[in-house]
């Protein structure tokens, strides 16, 4: 029905934005729930010895790296579809 | 909400995690051990103790000065956990502290007992629990009888009452017992109070096995050791405890064989016994933590830990001070 209403190449560009959409913004929440936790305990180690800031930056950033991928698969569609 | 629990310990147990390790460690102790008194303050003087050490240094010397440093900073310590902590961790932190609500009120019925001048009694008080170092202090300047009355309505205050009417010492086993009462009665709705459940109850079970052994070798009867056996142990229940207490010391060492705390190498010494306890129960607790690395337990093994090392530099202190040697004073020590 909905390829009734539009056509083939505008529904794959749909298809591949809300694909775009779903990695970075799934990617985020993910990033987020794991930083929760890690960025917790980082904060904790630092209020008792301040030589735990570069370690505890490096191990909280590092989820980040997930929301990476899901940008470049994103970057992958718009380019490939967009 | 699984986010922010889990958060709510990962940041406490950091934070103590990083305050375990500036622990001193045994190797530390063993170079205690080779010191005399004053090198001993020296060293201390480097560590966490300093600012402690420095503020009542001009009021006392000798072991008396390292006694109130150590009481002072494990009271401060105590303080900092649970004020730093939130949520779920922060509610169970504050129920295990309140053990130092009942070693204040037992010291300051020791003391009323013997007749103590308030400021002794004031020394050995650490104001880590729910009543607060004022509330401590007003209770020195009251009578027995005011102090009953000022726990009505507490958890205490069935025990209290029985003040005069029985030993003191019957009266400080069942202020433990009121304190285990209420910390087995709360509710384990998630796996993190459960876990905060078993290692009170395995605490119970070593409290236990402590009196048994003890009230046995010492030719009490069964009833005497019942009414001051802590209901809820982990592996020793209640009425394993009544069924120990009944039959004969050896029959009871032998029955005790498979529980998980029995790993003690004699118990012709009791003394060392208990210290052996306490040892199986660090090890205990060391294991239990790394299994449940996100729960309260890294931080009751921390707790547990700053005791036993204040303990320790307590002996050491005295010890020196008095000039026991070392062969004895390690005897002594948990942390070796």
């Amino acid at each position: 029905m909905v390829e009734a209403l539009i056509g083939d190449e505008a529904f794959i560009k749909g298809c591949a934005a809300i694909g775009a959409g779903l990695a970075v913004g799934l990617t985020g929440i993910g990033a987020g729930f794991a930083e929760s936790g890690i960025g917790a305990a980082a904060v904790g180690a630092i209020a008792e010895d301040r030589g735990f800031l570069g370690i505890g930056l490096l191990f909280t950033v590092i989820p980040e790296t997930i929301v990476i991928f899901g940008l470049v698969i994103s970057f992958i569609l718009m380019f490939a579809f967009g | 909400m699984f986010s922010s629990t889990k958060a709510a310990y990962a940041y406490i147990v950091a934070r103590t995690k990083v305050m375990k390790s500036k622990l001193l460690k045994a190797e530390d102790f063993r170079k205690l051990l080779n010191m005399d008194f004053d090198e001993i303050m020296r060293f201390l003087e480097e560590t966490e103790y300093k600012k402690e050490i420095d503020e009542i240094a001009y009021k006392y010397t000798g072991p008396k000065l390292l006694d109130y440093a150590l009481f002072t900073n494990l009271a401060k310590t105590y303080r900092k956990i649970y004020s730093v902590s939130f949520g779920n961790p922060k509610i169970l932190i504050g129920q295990y502290l309140r053990r130092w609500d009942v070693w204040n009120l037992i010291n300051i019925l020791r003391g009323k007992n013997a007749n103590l001048p308030n400021e002794v009694v004031e020394d050995t008080l650490v104001p880590a629990g729910e009543l607060s170092s004022e509330y401590l202090k007003s209770l020195l300047t009251k009578d027995i009888n005011e102090i009953i009355k000022e726990f009505e309505g507490t958890i205490y205050h069935e025990a209290l009452s029985k003040l005069g009417s029985t030993s003191l010492s019957f009266i400080e086993d069942q202020l433990w017992k009121s304190y285990y009462k209420a910390l087995i009665s709360i509710k384990a709705e998630d796996i993190e109070t459960k876990v905060f459940l078993n290692f009170v109850k395995m605490e119970i079970d070593l409290r236990n096995v402590k009196t048994l052994l003890r009230l046995k070798a010492e030719g009490d009867t069964a009833e005497d050791i019942i009414a001051r056996i802590v209901p809820g142990g982990y592996e020793l229940t209640e009425d394993e405890s009544r069924k120990l207490a009944t039959t004969s010391f050896d029959e009871m060492l032998r029955a005790l064989e498979g529980f998980w705390f029995w790993k003690v190498s004699s118990v012709d010494d009791l003394a060392r016994t208990e210290i052996e306890f306490d040892r199986i129960w660090i090890e205990a607790i060391a294991k239990r933590a790394s299994n449940y690395p996100l729960s309260i337990l890294p931080v009751l093994q921390y707790i547990i830990l700053k005791k036993v090392e204040v303990d320790d530099l307590r002996i050491l202190g005295w010890g020196k001070w008095h000039k026991l040697p070392n062969e004895e004073l390690e005897k002594q020590m948990v942390i070796i």
